[in-house]
Formats: C-alpha cells, sequence, structure tokens
C-alpha cells in the first residue's frame, strides 16, 4: 500500500469522521447539561438537511440557507426541551430514553408523510471537481466538513471556557442545586444546551447531504455518532470529537482492509468492547459507585 | 373475569373469518413478548432495546431448523427457546454491570449487530429476502387449518402468562421488583443484583422467542426488517400504554395496539407517527398506562381505606 492511497482512506476517514464527530458533540452538549441522552438527533440531523432543502428550493443563498437552518433548528430545540423532555426530567431514565425516541419518530413519520421516500440532492457551492495534492483527491466539500467541524468545536470549547453562559452551564452539569442557588435558571440552561444541540445536529445534516443525499433514512448516522461519544466518554467535547474522528477513520479502515460485512459491525464491536471494557470511555471520569 | 376472557377466546374464534383469526393470533403473540418485555423493563427495571432480535432468534431459529432439516414443531420451539434464552444470558452477563442509558447503547448496539448478521448470513437466513415457513406438524400432525393454529398460540400464550403470572408472585418475581425500585435496598437484603439481571434478561429473551417463533409460523414468512429497532419500540409501547410491571397492562397495551393499525385502515402512512404520539403522550401525560383507568374506577366502587401504589401495583390487579 502506498502513502498515497494511505492519505486519501485517512482523509476521507476524518471527513466522514467528522460528520460523526458533530453529531456526538450535539448528543454530549445536552447529556453533560442535563444528563439525557437524545436517541432522537439523528432524526434532528435529517431535519436539518430537509429544512436546507426547503430553503434551498426557495432559491435562497448558501449562506443564508445555513443561517435559516441553523436558527430553525436551534428553535426546534427550544421546543422540544420545553414540550418533551421538562416535564419528565425528573422521571426513571427509561422513560426520557424512549420520550427521545419517540419524538425522532414522530420527526421522521412527519418528514415521510410530506416528501415520502424521494431521494432529493442539495446544491452547494463546494459541489467543484475535487483538488489534486500530491496524488491526493480532496472533494472540496469534505474539506468544508471538516473547516465547519473545527470550527464548531472550537468555538463551542471558547464558549464553554470563556463566557458567562457558558461558565453556567458547566456549573450546572457539575452540580445542579449549587448552581441553582448562585442564581443560575438551570431551566434556561436545559433550553440553551438542546438548542445548541440541535443547531449542530442540523448543521451536520446540511453538511453531509450535498455528499450523500437527502433521504428520511439520514439520521441513522446517530449510532455511530454514539460510538463517537462512548469512546469519548459521553462527558468530554473534546473526547466526543475525537471519537468521531476515531470511528470515521476506523470504518474506512476496516471496509477496505477487512470487508464491507465487516465495515458496518465494526463502529458497534467497538461500542461495545468499550461498553464492557471502560464505559467511561478514554477521555471520561469514572464515577465512582456502585449498584 | 379471567375466565370470561379465556372462554371468549377459546369460543369466538370459531365464528370468526380467517383474517380476524390471523389478528387475533398477532394480538397473542404481541401479548407473550409484551409480558416477557415488561418482567425486564417494568418488573427489573432494566431498558432493553433489543426485544425485537430475541424475537429474530426465535423465528430465525424455527425457520432454519423447519425448512431445512425439517424437524417438527414441537422439538423447532424448544430450540428456539433455548438459543434465545441462551443469548439472552449471553447479553445479560456483561449487562450486569451497566445500567440506564449505557445499558440502552449496549443493547442497541446488539440489535444493530444482530440486523447486519441476518442480512450477511444470506444463505442460511436468506438475507433482505427473507425466508418462508411453511404451517407447523405437531406430532406428525400438520396445523393446516387456521383454527388449529390460533389452537396452538393460544396455548402457547395461556402457558406463557400462567407462568409469568406466577413467577411474578414468588419469592423470585418479587426480588424483580426490590431491584427496581432500590438497588441498594435490594442488596442489602441478600439479592443477587447481577444474578436477577442475568435472568430477567434470559427470561425475557425467551418470552420473545416464543413470540417470534409463533410468528414466524403464523405469518408464514420473516424478513429482517420486521425486527428492526422500530420493532423493539412498538413492543415497548405494548408495555408503556398498557402499564409498566403489570401483565394484564401488556395484554391491554397489545390487544389495543393491535387493533390500532386495523381502525387507521384508511389512512396508513399515518400509523408510524400516530404510534410515536401516542407513545409520547403516555409516557408525559399517563406514565402508568391505561392500567391506571382501571385503578382509578376499582378505588372509586370499592373504597380502600390505603392507597397502594408501586410495588403492589401488580398484585393488586389480581
Amino acid at each position: 500500500m502506498t502513502v498515497t492511497i494511505a492519505l486519501q482512506l485517512l482523509f476521507s476517514g476524518l471527513s466522514i469522521g467528522a460528520v460523526y464527530a458533530l453529531v456526538a458533540l450535539a448528543i454530549v452538549i445536552p447529556y453533560k447539561a442535563s444528563g439525557v441522552l437524545n436517541f432522537g438527533q439523528g432524526e434532528v440531523v435529517t431535519l436539518g438537511a430537509y429544512i436546507a432543502l426547503v430553503f434551498t428550493q426557495w432559491g435562497v443563498d448558501y449562506w443564508l440557507v445555513l443561517l435559516g437552518t441553523l436558527v430553525v433548528s436551534a428553535l426546534f430545540g427550544l421546543i422540544f426541551e420545553r414540550v418533551a423532555i421538562r416535564p419528565i426530567v425528573r422521571a426513571p431514565e427509561f422513560t426520557i430514553v424512549i420520550a427521545t425516541f419517540a419524538v425522532g419518530l414522530i420527526i421522521r413519520g412527519a418528514i415521510r408523510l410530506y416528501w415520502e421516500d424521494n431521494e432529493y440532492s442539495l446544491s452547494s457551492p463546494f459541489n467543484m471537481p475535487p483538488l489534486n495534492l500530491g496524488g491526493v483527491r480532496l472533494n472540496a466539500n469534505f474539506i468544508w466538513i471538516l473547516v465547519c467541524t473545527a470550527f464548531v468545536s472550537g468555538s463551542s470549547a471558547l464558549f464553554f471556557k470563556y463566557t458567562r453562559f457558558g461558565k453556567a452551564m458547566r456549573a450546572v452539569s457539575q452540580n445542579r442545586a449549587a448552581a441553582r442557588l448562585m442564581g443560575i435558571v438551570v431551566e434556561h440552561v436545559y433550553m440553551t444546551a438542546w438548542a445548541i444541540s440541535t443547531a449542530i445536529g442540523a448543521v451536520a445534516g446540511l453538511l453531509m447531504a450535498p455528499v450523500t443525499g437527502i433521504n428520511p433514512e439520514i439520521g441513522n448516522i446517530l449510532l455511530k455518532a454514539i460510538v463517537g461519544a462512548v469512546i469519548g466518554g459521553f462527558t468530554s467535547l473534546s473526547g466526543a470529537l475525537v471519537g468521531g474522528l476515531v470511528v470515521g477513520v476506523i470504518e474506512t479502515f476496516s471496509g477496505v482492509f477487512i470487508g464491507g460485512t465487516f465495515k458496518h459491525i465494526a463502529p458497534f464491536v467497538v461500542l461495545i468492547v468499550v461498553l464492557l471494557v471502560r464505559p467511561y470511555g478514554f477521555f471520561g471520569r469514572a464515577q465512582v459507585r456502585r449498584v | 373475569m379471567l375466565v370470561i376472557v379465556l372462554a371468549a377466546l377459546a369460543v369466538v374464534p370459531f365464528f370468526l373469518t380467517s383474517y380476524w383469526v390471523y389478528l387475533t393470533n398477532l394480538f397473542l403473540i404481541n401479548a407473550i413478548v409484551a409480558v416477557g418485555l415488561n418482567i425486564l423493563t417494568g418488573n427489573a427495571g432494566q431498558i432493553s432495546l433489543c426485544q425485537s432480535s430475541f424475537m429474530a432468534i426465535g423465528a430465525y431459529t424455527t425457520a432454519v431448523l423447519s425448512a431445512r432439516y425439517g424437524l417438527p414443531y414441537w422439538l423447532t420451539l424448544p430450540a428456539a427457546m433455548a438459543v434465545a434464552g441462551g443469548t439472552g444470558a449471553l447479553l445479560g452477563y456483561p449487562a450486569r454491570r451497566l445500567s440506564d442509558i449505557y445499558l440502552a447503547l449496549a443493547t442497541f448496539g446488539f440489535l444493530e449487530i444482530f440486523q447486519v448478521v441476518i442480512e450477511e448470513f444470506s444463505d442460511l437466513t436468506g438475507g433482505v429476502r427473507g425466508i418462508s415457513i411453511g404451517r407447523p406438524s405437531l406430532f406428525g400432525v400438520t396445523l393446516k387449518s387456521d383454527l388449529s393454529l390460533y389452537c396452538l398460540v393460544l396455548a402457547a400464550a395461556v402457558i406463557m402468562i400462567w407462568v409469568a403470572s406466577n413467577l411474578m408472585r414468588s419469592r423470585f418475581g418479587r426480588a424483580f421488583n426490590a431491584v427496581r425500585q432500590s438497588p441498594y435496598a435490594a442488596q442489602a437484603l441478600g439479592i443477587s443484583i447481577g444474578r436477577v439481571k442475568l435472568i430477567t434478561f434470559a427470561l425475557s429473551a425467551v418470552f420473545a422467542a416464543v413470540g417470534g417463533s409463533l410468528m414466524a409460523v403464523v405469518v408464514g414468512f420473516i424478513d429482517p426488517l420486521e425486527f428492526n429497532v422500530i420493532a423493539s419500540l412498538r413492543q415497548i409501547t405494548f408495555i408503556v400504554v398498557g402499564g409498566l410491571g403489570s401483565i394484564a397492562g401488556s395484554v391491554i397495551g397489545a390487544l389495543v395496539l393491535t387493533a390500532l393499525p386495523e381502525l387507521l385502515r384508511g389512512v396508513k402512512e399515518y400509523v408510524g407517527i400516530i404510534y410515536a404520539i401516542i407513545l409520547l403522550g403516555f409516557l408525559l401525560f399517563m406514565p402508568g398506562g391505561l392500567i391506571t383507568i382501571w385503578a382509578i374506577i376499582r378505588d372509586r366502587i370499592w373504597r380502600k381505606p390505603v392507597k397502594i401504589e408501586g410495588a403492589n401495583r401488580a398484585a393488586s390487579l389480581d
């Protein structure tokens, strides 16, 4: 195997992984804030792609499509949290897990009713011939995905580290009661976390749509993003980022070297092994609590 | 009351068309799976998103053994139960250490792996094209008519529900509830939590396998799509709508939600979304399920000095 092929595979693995990483971030942020794992996040990704499709069909410029998708999906996140999550936030874990699944199914059902199972494609300014860099072909869409992922993860890291609201969110994730006593409105933190998360998820959908096309099933990448988040330890943003990228690379390389079947199984084998050996991932902290 | 229901189930199908017999079969199969899932989720408090995989194990074991090796049904059904019970124990063994979302994730991962396995080993399973199964034969007699098949399903359902209700009243069954309500207290009382988790996983897998095996012979055709995560969520909907931790609730949930698609036949494309809305609605507004309506009515009629909740919910239905 030549270096060129290895680099080519690495590039496409990282690009796919970048989408997983974005969705993994979108899973980890509300989980850190409110302890809720959103199994409906995959459908949020699908929804993002369809929102972008609607805006594009209206003939809006790409950058306005991006902005519009962000705003609409963030609003959706606010409503999602307020309507479906807040009333049951104290209920058993089972109730919350299944409720997020139900919301996902409702989104998927609604999309199916309106657009049916048709395949759509999304135009983007990056649909151009691939760049050639020393024999490695770089698809402009993939480069754009990587740039966006770097931007999103960088800006969210800065947001959590330096802004007042970001600090409030970290405080809530550490100790809800103490944060409330310090005058933080915990409910606002929850809603914001969900809005940020659905916006990131929707952007992931918008970014992958020009590459994969749009259909009601594209949200199935959620599982691979979850694998990334688990590798990253579920409570670490940088862990989610690295985990997502790792899943993308594993998937691509195992597809080439071991075969197509294993490509589909590999991420889940990794998931189960990580859950059994290090349930808190490679970046998370172990919760010392015996049950 | 139970006697009336049983008598009705035994007599009425003789006057129904074969389509309605088929629907009743589906209802009973769903009830078996729901009862099994409810022991795991409602009583022992473990999340499982891979119940349909265990159904698939039951269905495919039956299909492969009877179609390829020509084994009679009275051998394939126990084989299906054994394979699924073994797999359930295998999955339950590592799952002892996991709880809540991590358990949800592990079972979700298992389901996805199993889907791929069914699709890839197409020599044995027929892959995405599915596999068809002939009518079952019991002790040399082939169950050709719909009614004889119905008798088989009814007998299986009665036995499985009878086993479940007796089990839940045993020392062992009460330990399941204890593990859900307070793992610490249960452990302090000498209940091995790991063992309870392991056994409930294997047990619910056996119930699902019986359902899956019966489904294979009733429908006559299976493909991997019937055992995806949506199917698992449909079974969860049965127990949420009926009532978590209640055998009667599982049966009611299965009844209502098997009948629902029939009522909505004119607007078929809405069935999926209506299922999801019902699921979310019950989680938000009636977490106890339909069975709580009965409890409210009963309390109105026979006022009780002390309100019984939680642990005795299942027992108070008898």
